[in-house]
């Protein structure tokens, strides 16, 4: 066996073991955070902010588990499942739109195609949201995003781009590499794995622009003879 | 005064402690009183709840949380005790961890379905695929809740499922004078109409629905927003002094309350603003 197909083959029992691992780390966290919240009214003032700092911890713990199991699950066939694009990104949008608003972005649907995906709802929405809020917290306040989807006859095309609104020095996402910052970027890096591993194991291929925060979601007909004329 | 004879049925009661079976008081009118404002504590308080959990931390909590709560809590540390407990004592509520020792979850739930088909059944597992959902409300859970949660999101769901089984929906809610009617979509607090918009509207609902109780801040945004939470952002501090403004402005009582370390609570003992 070559070197290349060792390493492969071992990539599914290491994904397994790593399952494994987290799938027994949330017995203990849901005792110590159950513990946490039921002791947060039982102790004196003084200890309320540590427990309080502990069960914050705790959470933060806890989102970056579900995060790699999220990641882990990611690459998992949708078996059946065909979920329209369309209604989902409209009700995303929606649901992101009061998040955006808060940063005095607009963010809008343009364009309707009637492609439909390979993938659980569930997943698709959790990457949808993924891409379109690490979108938002990228851009500057005043600022719009379209979301423009096309359709051809080998399939459909979803272009997230942004342009401001507002002439003048628009307020930019705060940079500072404070170690939130950091833990903040990691978890923003790990979500766009997530979202290009759920589509592109839906058969749909994302191109992301590190440069700039826009991205291009490619996503063929099935059994289309030839996409590269839509793309 | 001769004795006043009622017949008092007290299946109700009967299904929270099933040996009294069906009794008739036979009393004077005061001593009559006083048992059946004693028998209408006992019913309030016994909502009674399985948890069949086989993590003995795990499970000492959640007893410790739910009667708390004023719930009577059985605890079953396997699968083979649990599906005889549930079929055998009658239960408002079956919490079931999904891995369990000699008998699996999956396997207690189907059996119930067979006997108890009302019988609310919520499902605690650390699975977190999308098809093990599916195979577990096909296969007749009433909800799914994924390891670690929260307390307290077991907690509100708790009430949601009672809530189901016991009542239909309300349609208007009412917490202290503020009032919402949920089919008219309107607001109002004594007697002052207040304009929400749909996101402020859902999530006032949200908290109007577990008033007294508190709610994290994933709760909400998992409830109200329909997304994965997100520690980074703070879209719900905002909507909450969204709504802080135009529930609680202006009122000589606030009704939202931050709870510190944990979240948001809207309460009917709220502080003098």
């Amino acid at each position: 066996m070559s070197a290349s197909a060792h390493s492969l083959s071992r990539l599914p029992r290491d994904q397994e073991l790593l399952g494994d691992l987290l799938h027994s780390l949330s017995q203990p966290l849901t005792s110590l955070r159950c513990s946490l919240e039921l002791s947060i009214d039982e102790v004196t003032e003084q200890q309320q902010q540590m427990v309080s700092a502990a069960l914050q911890q705790t959470e933060t713990v806890i989102g970056m588990i579900q995060l790699m199991r999220e990641y882990l699950d990611a690459e998992q066939s949708a078996g059946q499942h065909a979920v329209a694009l369309m209604p989902v990104l409209r009700s995303m949008a929606e649901d992101l739109s009061s998040i955006a608003a808060l940063r005095n972005i607009r963010l809008r649907v343009v364009g309707t195609c009637a492609v439909r995906m390979r993938v659980a709802e569930p997943r698709l929405r959790l990457a949808l949201q993924y891409l379109i809020l690490a979108m938002i917290e990228r851009q500057p306040a005043g600022s719009e995003i379209t979301l423009l989807v096309a359709e051809g006859p080998a399939g459909a095309v979803l272009r997230a781009q942004s342009e401001r609104r507002f002439v003048g020095p628009g307020k930019t996402p705060d940079n500072r590499q404070s170690k939130r910052d950091s833990v903040g970027a990691t978890m923003r890096r790990v979500r766009l794995a997530i979202a290009g591993r759920v589509l592109e194991t839906a058969g749909a291929a994302l191109a992301l622009d590190d440069g700039a925060p826009g991205f291009v979601l490619r996503i063929p007909r099935p059994n289309a003879a030839c996409a590269s004329h839509l793309f | 005064m001769p004795p006043v004879v009622i017949e008092v049925d007290l299946l109700p009661v009967a299904s929270y402690v099933p040996k009294y079976g069906r009794v008739i008081l036979r009393a004077r009118e005061n001593d009559l009183r006083m048992k059946v404002d004693y028998i209408f504590k006992i019913k309030k308080k016994l909502v009674r709840i399985l948890v069949v959990e086989d993590d003995a931390p795990l499970s000492s909590f959640l007893r410790k949380g739910l009667e708390a709560e004023h719930h009577a809590v059985d605890i079953a540390q396997d699968g083979e005790q649990g599906r005889s407990m549930a079929m055998g004592i009658d239960y408002d509520l079956v919490v079931l961890d999904l891995n369990l020792p000699g008998v699996d979850g999956l396997s207690v739930l189907r059996s119930l379905r067979q006997r108890k088909a009302h019988l609310p059944v919520m499902i605690l597992t650390a699975r977190t695929r999308v098809e093990d959902r599916v195979q577990c409300l096909d296969s007749g859970a009433d909800d799914y809740l994924v390891k670690p949660f929260s307390f307290l999101e077991l907690s509100a769901r708790a009430r949601a499922l009672l809530r189901r089984s016991h009542s239909p929906s309300e349609s208007v809610l009412t917490v202290r004078d503020l009032n919402m009617n949920r089919v008219e979509r309107k607001v109002e607090r004594a007697g002052r109409p207040i304009e929400l918009t749909t996101k402020e509207f859902a999530l006032l609902e949200y908290m109007m629905r577990n008033a007294g109780r508190r709610l994290t801040r994933a709760m909400i945004i998992e409830h109200v927003w329909n997304m994965t939470f997100d520690s980074t952002t703070n879209v719900v501090d905002v909507y909450i002094n969204y709504l802080r403004r135009k529930v609680d402005d202006g009122f000589p009582t606030s009704l939202i309350h931050t709870v510190r370390g944990v979240g948001y609570q809207l309460s009917a003992d709220g502080a003098m603003a």
